[in-house]
């Protein structure tokens, strides 16, 4: 992330308060044709991001065995009212998926009061939504609420895993077309989006999409469809930065919406996911207790912060490594050691990675080790552990429980390594539906304020969300906690130069 | 921050940072900065410029023709001050409070009327008592003990002399800490010459010491209206001297060079200013087009603003309760009015000591930050009536109310750590039937007519400049960034930096972090060549891009 983005600056566009935009550095358009080869290692190619939608791939789904080998494409399914407009793996499955979609309605409050605000003015009426995103049950959610304010859907899955079959099902059910199952194939998956976009009778005019797949297939395919496309809104890091790319090409022809990159979620999918994960990640595979365990935590960032914070609750004996100095001082004035790796590596019993960085703890540092020590990476995608280093003859490899490996060095030492060095959180732990809430909620305000924007207010470039909209996803998640938000007096807001509603804080505000 | 000046500054100050960095430190820094960059013209920044005035609750509207009622204003200083978080002000204060111990023996004559030599013979300074230059040095010895950074830098950069050929003339507190800044400039090279920025807070000795050694000093703690101007004027106009750089704090010394001696500014190369206050004066020049040099505002550097604000009041707040009141904390029920970087940290402070803490606030995603940080979020109204503390941070006016007052239970306190005077209504309580009753120096019962007493303390005025003490460790960030400051100015190339106002670069904030981590005997890791490459950085920082917040 930190080499995606490295500079905000001002747009030009009328509502310069409102809107940020973020421009990436050295992007060749020429990279397409390669980026869209490389699909088929999608999983890795979303890992640059923290992406909650990432995450959601793990999520739980139940229904698998019992369904039958041919593919759904070679099926014709017809739901309740004799409509046939899908293809999901078993539409007879929707009831299941419907009591998984109302246990996320509990746990997603924000957009349920967003229904029960906004259905009065329906403000997504005539909006045609082509949407490409993992299908669970929280995706559910999100898309019956854009149905709830007026808008007619089509959805595609953006990654041939994640699809909740029963939820799939049930969304069928209820007349939204979705094409998508559990384990489609490349050649599967890209049918599933042609199937969601093109419709004779049916031109969409909103794209939601997660990882840029759906809106790079109408632009290769059918490019006069953005001549109606008000706006597209893209949640991932990866699809974020292929946006940029083709704004900075000057071939976006529709504004877009960078809803990963809002206040209040990047806040979410770091700090407090992590906060909570790392310890939950750490339970669920070792069941190893913290009071008094010595952890080392690479790296002091919005991860580390939230890692560091949890453990330190518990009792653990927490040191940090990192490279920055302002971090570093950071880590001091919160009362954690700052060492390097190498000084205590050999009386820590667990490695915690979150730099972003690659190689971090190497196999000089593994190889001093004391036994039993816990190694794992919360960081950024598989890098961070040099686990490539740890295939070699003389080291036994022993997988002990899914995703737990005891690596056993000749003279019988020991090291557990979680989830082969891949994401912890995504690995081996959930992630709590508040957050995928938060999520869901921008966008469907990203949705909202770009067809209902005014003619103007959004050129052709990719956006922020305005921090009005960021203030409001938070306000809605309130509730939650039944926190009661103080109100600025006419006086006190004239006093700060402030409108009394918001936006409270300046753009770069973090 | 809970500084609304601030925040309201802070946007075009944000968009200069932006402009200025890429055009300047841009092919320096070029992995970190975007040619699309430059598109924002100085325009857009003139325009950005023009928000300024109606946001400032207190210098509003200035312009260079208000000279005049601005020098009147003068005898109100801290007020004027107040408005920043500047530490500056603050040592104002400690000093008060620390000890100066000379001044009862002092003889009463003016400095101005007594001429002076120092152990060199010379007399080209101007202080209270030039024979207590002894117990200055101790207090400057005293004070270097916990600047190490600044040791550390006069021992890094002492072989190549950064500012050999520098002539400073500063304008700043004079305090033991500053005298170790003042001592570093020198060891680096530069001459000094300096004066006070405001009348109290000179402490004599510290100024006799400096004199002793041959920095030009002309300041002594007391000094009237004349005297400060007189003073500043003593600094600049020497024959034979010209300065060529300035480090000012207030805007004061800018403010009299700009008015009497415009032509000192040819041969300026930049000025450093470190006040909320000066910066916005150097601000509005620049968008009047009449800033002539470039000037560096080390306000808003990132380590100062944390050390100043989180970190500061996460101390100050139990330091300055248990100062003034000498209350337990563990159980008691606080509220905290404001979830801002002050906010933060006086809940993370009073969370640890065991008290109950709830936040107001009226930013829903600072709300939501409070929530996750495991407070309850209410409105005052609904926790008035049984809480013990009430602690005020908004940045805003009038947040505790006469009728908020009026539903405390006996014997709860009231402070503010936010924002000058204004948050508590504190005008409110002086009426007929309220008693009032000094208890302790900043401590005020007041007292209802059913006999219920609140405290309030410092009289609604900030709690951590009334009531305690700001640690020299957060002094030793600010005098270090300055020092850099100075550096870089001094040695910037030709075209670096151009008549406007710039943020001191990423890297010198790194590096101000970097001297201060030796205090914690913090290793700090190295990346390696291939990890520096995976991810785009240079080995030795930036490592953040300029917009991240920490």
């Amino acid at each position: 992330m930190k080499k995606a983005y490295s500079l905000v600056n001002l747009t030009k566009a009328k509502d310069q308060e409102a809107v940020q935009s973020i421009c990436i550095k050295q992007i060749q358009l020429g990279e397409q044709k390669q980026e869209f080869n490389k699909r088929p290692a999608k999983t890795s190619r979303h890992s640059l991001s923290r992406s909650v939608s990432q995450s959601s791939t793990d999520s739980s789904v139940y229904s698998d065995s019992s369904e039958d080998e041919s593919s759904p494409r070679d099926r014709l399914q017809k739901n309740s009212r004799g409509q046939s407009d899908f293809c999901v793996r078993n539409i007879r499955r929707a009831e299941c998926g419907r009591r998984e979609i109302e246990l996320a309605q509990q746990e997603m409050p924000a957009l349920m009061v967003l229904r029960k605000r906004a259905e009065g003015e329906r403000p997504l009426a005539g909006a045609k939504v082509v949407g490409c995103t993992h299908i669970t049950a929280q995706i559910a959610v999100l898309i019956e609420t854009l149905s709830v304010l007026g808008a007619q859907c089509r959805w595609a899955a953006c990654n041939i895993y994640s699809t909740q079959n029963a939820v799939a099902a049930a969304l069928a059910e209820r007349g939204i077309s979705v094409f998508a199952w559990k384990g489609e194939s490349e050649d599967d998956f890209w049918w599933c989006v042609d199937r969601s976009v093109s419709l004779e009778a049916w031109q969409p005019n909103m794209i939601l999409d997660d990882g840029g797949d759906l809106t790079h297939w109408i632009y290769k395919k059918y490019p006069s469809l953005f001549k109606k496309v008000k706006g597209i809104v893209e949640e991932s890091v990866t699809g974020v930065h292929r946006l940029y790319q083709l704004s900075k090409a000057g071939r976006l022809c529709v504004p877009a919406i960078n809803v990963n990159d809002s206040v209040t979620k990047q806040k979410f999918d770091n700090l407090y996911c992590c906060r909570e994960s790392i310890l939950d990640g750490l339970k669920r595979t070792t069941d190893v207790m913290f009071g008094g365990k010595q952890v080392v935590v690479c790296g002091y960032g919005e991860v580390g912060k939230g890692c560091c914070a949890a453990l330190k609750a518990l009792g653990a004996i927490v040191y940090i490594t990192e490279v920055d100095p302002i971090c570093a001082l950071q880590a001091c004035m919160d009362g954690f050691r700052l060492v390097k790796l190498s000084e205590v590596v050999r009386h820590v019993d667990m490695v915690i990675t979150c730099t972003g960085n690659k190689n971090v703890v190497g196999r000089e540092h593994l190889d001093r080790m004391k036994n039993g020590c816990i190694v794992c990476n919360m960081g950024h995608s598989n890098t961070e552990i040099d686990v490539g280093s740890l295939r070699t003859p003389e080291l036994t490899w022993e997988r002990v429980r899914s995703q737990v490996d005891h690596v056993i060095w000749p003279d019988g030492k020991r090291i557990a390594l979680l989830a082969e060095g891949r994401l912890l959180n995504l690995s081996c732990s959930t992630m709590p539906t508040f957050v995928l809430s938060i999520t869901a909620t921008t966008q469907a305000l990203a949705l909202i304020e770009l067809y209902n924007a005014p003619e103007g207010r959004y050129k052709q470039d990719v956006y922020l969300l305005p921090k009005k909209m960021d203030e409001y996803v938070a306000s809605l998640h309130l509730p939650t906690f039944d926190a009661h938000l103080t109100e600025l007096s006419d006086e006190q807001a004239k006093y700060l130069g402030l409108n009394k509603y918001g936006p409270f804080k300046p753009n770069y505000y973090r | 921050m809970s500084d609304p000046a601030g925040d309201a500054k802070s946007e075009p100050k944000q968009a200069s940072k932006e402009v200025k960095e890429s055009e300047n430190v841009a092919e320096k820094y070029s992995t970190m900065t975007v040619s699309k960059n430059s598109d924002v013209t100085m325009a857009e920044l003139a325009s950005a410029f023009s928000a300024l005035p109606t946001h400032k609750p207190v210098k509003k509207q200035i312009q260079f023709v208000e000279d005049k009622q601005e020098f009147s204003r003068f005898p109100t200083k801290a007020g004027r001050r107040s408005l920043s978080r500047s530490i500056s002000q603050s040592s104002t204060d400690s000093y008060s409070s620390a000890a100066s111990y000379t001044d009862s023996s002092d003889d009463e004559t003016s400095p101005r009327d007594k001429t002076q030599v120092n152990s060199k013979g010379s007399s080209d300074f101007c202080v209270k008592n030039i024979k207590q230059a002894e117990f200055g040095r101790r207090e400057i010895e005293i004070a270097e003990q916990d600047m190490s950074a600044l040791i550390s830098l006069r021992k890094r950069a002492q072989g190549e002399k950064p500012l050999a050929g520098a002539k400073i003339v500063g304008c700043t507190h004079i305090t033991a800490q500053t005298a170790v800044l003042i001592e570093t400039l020198v060891a680096l090279g530069a001459q000094c010459r300096w004066t006070a920025c405001n009348i109290y807070s000179t402490q004599n000795e510290v100024a006799a010491a400096l004199s002793e050694i041959g920095v030009a000093v002309f300041a002594w703690k007391g000094e009237s209206e004349d005297d400060f101007w007189w003073c500043i004027d003593r600094c600049v106009n020497t024959e034979g001297w010209q300065p060529n750089m300035i480090l000012d704090d207030g805007g004061d010394l800018t403010h009299w060079v700009y008015k009497k001696y415009p032509n000192v500014f040819k041969k300026i190369r930049g000025i450093v200013e470190e006040s909320v206050t000066g910066v916005h004066r150097l601000y509005q020049l620049s968008k009047a087009g009449k800033l002539c040099v470039p000037a560096m505002n080390v306000n808003d550097s990132v380590t100062k603003q944390k050390f100043d604000n989180l970190y500061c009041c996460r101390e100050s707040i139990l330091d300055g309760l248990k100062r003034t009141t000498d209350v337990m904390f563990g159980g008691k029920q606080v509220v905290v009015c404001g979830y801002g970087e002050v906010g933060k940290g006086c809940c993370a402070a009073l969370k640890a000591l065991g008290a109950i803490v709830y936040v107001t606030e009226i930013d829903p995603i600072c709300g939501l930050q409070a929530c996750m940080d495991g407070f309850r979020v209410v409105k005052l109204n609904e926790v008035i009536r049984h809480v013990d503390v009430i602690i005020t941070c908004t940045g805003n006016k009038n947040v505790v109310t006469r009728e908020q007052l009026d539903r405390m239970k006996n014997g709860s306190i009231v402070c503010n750590m936010g924002h000058s005077n204004t948050e508590i209504d504190v005008a409110s309580l002086r009426t007929p039937e309220l008693t009032w009753e000094r208890v302790r120096s900043q401590v005020d019962h007041v007292i209802w007519p059913d006999g219920k007493r609140v405290i309030l303390l410092a009289e609604g005025r900030l709690l951590n400049l009334s009531c305690s003490t700001v640690p020299t460790f957060v002094l030793s960030i600010t005098a270090t960034t300055q020092a850099l400051a100075l550096i870089e100015l001094y040695n910037a190339p030709e075209g670096r930096y151009k008549q406007d106002v710039y943020l001191l670069p990423k890297k010198m904030d790194e590096y101000v972090a970097s001297l201060h981590l030796a205090t914690f005997d913090a290793h700090l890791t190295e990346l390696s060549d291939e990890q520096a490459k995976y991810l785009g950085l240079n080995k030795n920082g930036p490592f953040k891009p300029n917009y991240y917040r920490y």
